[in-house]
């Protein structure tokens, strides 16, 4: 059974929607922190909201939320991965967008905000998974100009920003920025593993 | 010097998600707009959703289709949500066939003369005039002058048709086909048709990375001090939607590396 970090929760009930949050994690805890992040924003705050995965491809994460008891309807995911692996695209849920590359980032910008517009939840965040999975394919001076259109966008609409990375494997460069546009820091990637 | 007024021209709202912003506020009433795109890069899209919305603000609108048959074109466009086949069968949205257009003119030749262009440009503003059209597509201006031989004839159809339904208080997007639309190339088919237009959004794709990325440009707007800047169009179910291009996103840039 998943323990999930209960601080998460009582750091998330302190910031406002317009909040941008840079959730750091380590590579071990990853799929812990980003679920504590999660599911007090569904279960607490009943907001609904965008997940975009570039680390993994949606199906599998669904089925990892499934697994621990994370409620997956109120979540579209937008998955940049499975798209690229010829295949990957079918699928028995409905709640997946596939954009065919992680380098397509106006793409899923413009997915995103399409979801806000469509969504029927008053209250809505946007989870990035991961900024260290797009350093993969983007050059970090595009990535850092990107976070910064992507945080803004979403905060102008009061939209709860939420960005992962590992900062261990993001960009000096871009973890700098990062530090700077966000609003709020959850820090959980220095873990120490025993 | 600025100008000793505040003076701004009233707006036709395109209600297209971005392109208003980019236009500061819309494009300016009764202006011709050259919309200039490559194959597949959403010019129709665009133009369909034009006439949509205002039609949805109880204005009556015309499209002209010359590049696929009507059916076909409806067929393509019910797939979008933002699109009602209500808004046909209520005459709101009028479309018309260009070879049906030809047929009742008795226009059979395969080219077109002074007086054959002129009987186009009074039929098609009489339907505007009687119809009251205030938004009008014609899809495209390209395939339409292909029947017209000089590049004179060509210019003097475009002036005379715009500034008549410029009159008529008719705001009209000219779709026009192009093969590239990189910083080389040419904003329409003939050379002509951008000197004519008040206005020129070109449309295209950008590469990146082997990945075809769609974008809108607006070169020219006369009565507007809008963007020129590019940006990234995604066709979604709701329409067109617009954001800024990255712009370090560029193929080939190898400034976009930090440090270099």
């Amino acid at each position: 059974m998943i323990e999930f970090d209960q601080r998460i929760s009582e750091q998330l009930s302190e910031v406002s929607l317009n909040s941008s949050i840079q959730v750091r994690v380590g590579t071990s805890n990853a799929f812990m922190v980003t679920a504590s992040t999660i599911l007090p924003l569904i279960e607490m705050f009943d907001m609904g909201g965008v997940y975009i995965s570039a680390s993994r491809g949606a199906v599998e994460i669904i089925e990892a939320f499934e697994e621990i008891g994370m409620p997956t309807e109120r979540i579209h995911f937008i998955d940049l991965v499975s798209s690229g692996l010829l295949g990957g695209t079918e699928t028995q849920y409905d709640n997946i967008t596939f954009i065919d590359s992680p380098i397509m980032l106006e793409s899923i910008l413009l997915r995103t905000m399409y979801h806000m517009r469509t969504t029927p939840y008053e209250r809505n965040f946007v989870i990035l998974d991961s900024v260290n999975a797009l350093a993969i394919y983007n050059e970090d001076r595009m990535l850092a100009e990107y976070l910064h259109t992507f945080i803004n966008t979403f905060r102008q609409r009061e939209v709860l920003t939420v960005i992962i990375n590992v900062p261990d494997q993001t960009p000096p460069g871009v973890l700098a920025n990062l530090d700077l546009y966000c609003t709020d820091l959850v820090d959980r990637g220095q873990v120490v593993i025993h | 010097m600025l100008p000793s007024t505040s003076y701004t021209r009233d707006r036709c709202v395109t209600g297209v998600h971005g392109l208003d912003e980019i236009l500061r506020g819309g494009i300016p009433y009764g202006s011709t707009v050259l919309c200039s795109g490559t194959c597949g890069s959403g010019k129709t899209t665009l133009a369909m959703e034009f006439l949509v919305r205002g039609s949805m603000a109880g204005e009556a609108c015309a499209h002209f289709t010359a590049t696929e048959p009507s059916v076909k074109l409806l067929e393509n466009i019910r797939q979008f949500q933002f699109f009602d086949m209500q808004l046909v069968d209520s005459g709101l949205i009028n479309v018309f066939d260009m070879d049906v257009l030809y047929s009742w003119l008795g226009l059979t030749k395969a080219t077109f003369e002074l007086e054959d262009v002129h009987a186009l440009i009074k039929a098609i503003t009489d339907i505007v005039n009687t119809i009251g059209v205030t938004r009008l597509v014609i899809d495209s201006v390209t395939t339409l002058c292909y029947k017209i031989k000089s590049e004179q004839l060509i210019r003097d159809f475009l002036f005379t048709l715009g500034k008549k339904l410029a009159t008529l208080g008719c705001t009209t997007i000219l779709i026009a086909e192009i093969t590239s639309a990189t910083e080389n190339a040419h904003w329409s088919s003939f050379g002509v048709e951008e000197a004519i237009c008040d206005g020129i959004l070109v449309m295209g794709d950008t590469e990146r990375m082997g990945h075809l990325i769609r974008f809108l440009q607006v070169v020219k707007m006369r009565g507007s001090a809008h963007s020129r800047a590019k940006y990234a169009l995604e066709l979604t179910p709701l329409g067109v939607m617009l954001t800024p291009m990255l712009k370090w996103g560029s193929i080939g840039d190898k400034s976009s590396q930090w440090g270099m």
